[in-house]
């Protein structure tokens, strides 16, 4: 099988990264040469990228919505088409995590008659004009310096800090001229110190935008209540039970979900986002549900829609499948989009309570925390009870602290009493 | 758009007087039409491949500099271009490949890679001075050279091309100053394509039109249908006649749209409204000139597309062999400005084959730039 594998070009001029925005042929599918394959926004344009070859897509190295480095290859072409014919045999590529090297790597053949030379092994030492004076100056050899730049170019503090590096002597520690006080001497440790660089960017770097944007635009106020579950860990015990028949595993989370739906219908302005452009506050009359999910890429939120119109069995059933397409990298666009309020479960790992970060432009997000026996008073008599905090973050723009305590409040009504659903 | 010279209106339809040429011509101004489209999807595939590091969109002009190229005669006149007339190339005979050693900045580079892709230069076989990227630097040099020319008491012409941005630019109004006081044989040719870069023109001029701008110096303007490619030849024409005949400049205001981005950098999607987008397409200059020669018995369909999959390979063909092509050699940065290498260019010289040997970068005689 001959793989054409297709490094991210310079579409602007002096663009350094580009987001996939779409995959115009997915992995498996043929492409002949100048079909286009993949939209790429760079921060100068969006353009369609047309295929360098006739083949098949092997693979595709970024998913929709990462950002790829000019030079990083982006997906390979298979020009027998074997991906596509026979799938069994696509595995030694699509496995393939990154690819071995670029295309555009030029050969470079010195000539035998060069004078031998220090130089890394790339051959190249990357410093501008300013370093390679600044180490002329230091008399530093810049052949021996390990660069901290983009590409392991040189700068001008790498110089630097080589020239003021100590000789690598060891130190003999001398006697003490005179007795003092017994210090106590400390076996000689030396930590390594080690530091590992990662680029900034997939889906890290989304998160973080989103982070700061909805931090910094909205002013969150936080508050936490407290839940008994003591009835609704029976309930939902027996519900387990009933639904294995239909193979779906009820979980608590369906319980919050219906239960946050039926406090959003009621105190609808957190189920709400700013048009800050037209200077208009939406209330949503309907209810889908973010749930945040911690998958092995990071942080995503896949959405339940309309759920509340949904009962728990089928809010259990779509639940498992968004999340597990989340997980497993599969999740689609609209997997994603459509939000009106968001829980955040990351009770089951560990905390008590938390302050989430609303998933902005909403107006509120909810915690869950994991639940626990503890003692509480029921009367005079202290019996173990299972209790779970809820804790709540909100746009104080939007929502004043009375509502968001009303809320809460009807939160727990309904999971203490869960018979009250079904009013 | 009744102060517009039009011969053939969009369906192809006759308006005008269509000129006395030979069928010949007619095919040759379509073929270049049609060679001037696959040569600008071929660069614009280049690029998104990576292949070639930048490219200018000419799709929607090609009557402009088609139809002024085919007014001219090489053999006396020049042309002072900008960076959207890749018609004016092709319709004079400038190979494809001559033209895509440019775009890869190859060793066979008329410019020895020393130049941006789109800037073309040749001497043969015919005089178009180097593009220069920014803005009407060739319309006082192309007074320059007409200037001479009259001097010489030569019959030929100038032809100078440029955008509707460019009549912002200084160049513009010395030259056409010049021209008017001095009668210089010169064509004045701006493409107003609508947009400079994102631009338009409601923000580019308060002038009522471009050509008006001509008054101002005295140089007589006209405006052009230019998605007409008789009307942009028959202008073109006249004002090179007047040029000949000592009568002095013209102005000429192409009115076109440019049907993509101002360069492979830009995103006209981001600010050209879709509707506009329509509305040029439905008057094509390449649709509109194939109407006109299939109603005239000139064209049929199966010449017509066959002569658009010849463009196609033609240009695949091209970008195949300049990609082939070995870049420049380093030691060429030192030449082409002496006949004969001065010594201190020389030492230069050695000593840059020197430095990035050491370093196994640019090599020997034979090798590659180091960049």
């Amino acid at each position: 099988m001959s793989n054409l594998e297709f490094p991210l070009p310079d579409i602007g001029e002096g663009v350094h990264e580009g987001e996939i925005v779409q995959w115009l042929i997915p992995e498996g599918g043929a492409v002949a040469e100048d079909d286009p394959v993949v939209e790429i926004m760079t921060d100068k344009a969006t353009v369609e990228i047309p295929s360098p070859g006739t083949g098949v897509i092997a693979k595709h190295l970024f998913g929709a919505g990462e950002v790829a480095n000019v030079g990083d290859v982006i997906f390979i072409i298979s020009s027998d088409g074997a991906v596509a014919d026979s799938p069994s045999s696509a595995p030694e590529v699509a496995e393939e995590e990154k690819p071995v090297s670029a295309p555009v790597v030029v050969e470079k053949t010195a000539p035998a008659d060069l004078p031998a030379v220090t130089r890394r092994e790339d051959g190249k030492v990357l410093a501008a004009p300013a370093t390679r004076r600044l180490a002329r100056e230091l008399g530093v050899d810049l052949t021996t310096i390990r660069g901290s730049g983009p590409n392991g170019r040189i700068r001008p503090e790498d110089v630097r800090t080589q020239q003021s590096a100590p000789p690598a002597v060891p130190t003999t520690p001398t006697a003490p001229t005179a007795p003092a006080a017994v210090v106590p001497t400390f076996a000689a440790t030396s930590g390594a110190h080690e530091e590992e660089r990662t680029p900034f960017r997939g889906i890290r770097r989304k998160t973080a935008e989103a982070m700061s944007r909805s931090k910094f635009t909205a002013p969150h106020f936080s508050l936490i209540e407290e839940v008994d579950c003591t009835d609704l860990v029976d309930i939902r015990n027996r519900a387990k039970v009933a639904s294995e028949k239909y193979g779906i595993k009820v979980t608590y989370m369906p319980y919050i979900m219906k239960a946050a739906a039926i406090a959003l219908m009621e105190y609808p302005q957190l189920n709400a986002m700013l048009d800050e452009e037209a200077q208009e506050v939406v209330v949503k009359k309907y209810v889908n549900l973010g749930i945040a999910v911690d998958t092995p890429n990071g942080l995503m939120v896949p959405v339940v829609k309309d759920v509340h119109l949904k009962g728990l069995l089928q809010i259990s059933a779509e639940l498992a499948e968004v999340a597990g397409r989340a997980r497993e990298g599969k999740a689609k666009a609209e997997d994603f989009q459509g939000s009106t309020f968001t829980i955040s479960n990351a009770g089951n790992i560990g905390g008590i309570l938390a302050t989430p970060i609303i998933n902005f432009p909403e107006v509120a997000i909810m915690g869950v925390h994991s639940m626990r026996k503890m003692p509480r008073c029921i009367g005079d008599d202290i019996v173990a009870r299972q209790i779970m905090n809820l804790s709540i973050s909100i746009d104080h723009r939007l929502v004043d602290g009375a509502d968001g305590a009303r809320f809460m409040v009807r939160m727990r009504e309904l999971l203490e009493d869960p018979a009250l659903m079904l009013l | 758009m009744s102060d517009l010279l039009q011969i053939i209106d969009r369906e192809g339809n006759k308006v005008g007087t269509v000129p006395r040429v030979k069928k010949e011509v007619f095919l040759n101004m379509y073929r270049a039409m049609v060679r001037t489209r696959a040569f600008d999807d071929r660069c614009m595939k280049l690029q998104r491949t990576g292949k070639v590091g930048f490219s200018v969109p000419n799709r929607g002009i090609e009557a402009v500099s088609v139809g002024a190229a085919a007014a001219l005669d090489i053999s006396k006149d020049w042309v002072a271009p900008h960076y959207r007339d890749f018609g004016i190339m092709l319709y004079h005979g400038v190979s494809p490949e001559r033209m895509m050693d440019t775009m890869f900045g190859n060793e066979a580079d008329s410019a020895v890679g020393r130049q941006m892709p789109v800037h073309f230069s040749f001497r043969k076989p015919l005089n178009f001075l180097s593009i220069s990227s920014p803005l009407g630097t060739q319309v006082p040099q192309a007074v320059g050279i007409a200037m001479a020319m009259k001097t010489r008491g030569e019959d030929g012409a100038v032809l100078t091309t440029f955008g509707d941005g460019s009549t912002s630019a200084s160049g513009f109004h010395s030259g056409m100053n010049w021209a008017g006081v001095f009668n210089s044989p010169t064509v004045f040719l701006c493409q107003n394509n609508q947009w400079a870069i994102s631009c338009p023109s409601e923000q580019q001029t308060k002038s009522s039109s471009y050509a008006i701008k001509g008054e101002a110096y005295g140089v007589p303007g006209v405006r052009v249908d230019g998605n007409d490619v008789l009307a942009m030849y028959r202008a073109v024409s006249q004002a090179v006649k007047r040029a000949r005949a000592g009568d002095g400049p013209t102005l000429i205001e192409a009115v076109t749209f440019r049907m993509g981005g101002h360069s492979t950098s830009d995103d006209p999607t981001k600010y050209v409204d879709p509707e506009l987008v329509t509305y040029w397409e439905q008057r094509d200059p390449i649709v509109r000139f194939s109407a006109f020669l299939h109603a005239e018995g000139i064209l049929n369909e199966a010449a017509d597309a066959t002569l658009r999959e010849e463009a196609k390979d033609e240009m695949l063909t091209a970008a195949r062999a300049a990609e082939a092509k070995p870049v420049p050699v380093l030691t060429s940065v030192f030449e082409d400005v002496f006949e004969e290498t001065p010594a201190h260019l020389k030492k230069q010289s050695a000593f840059c084959v020197d430095h990035y040997s050491s370093r196994g970068e640019g090599v020997n005689e034979k090798g590659e730039f180091p960049l």
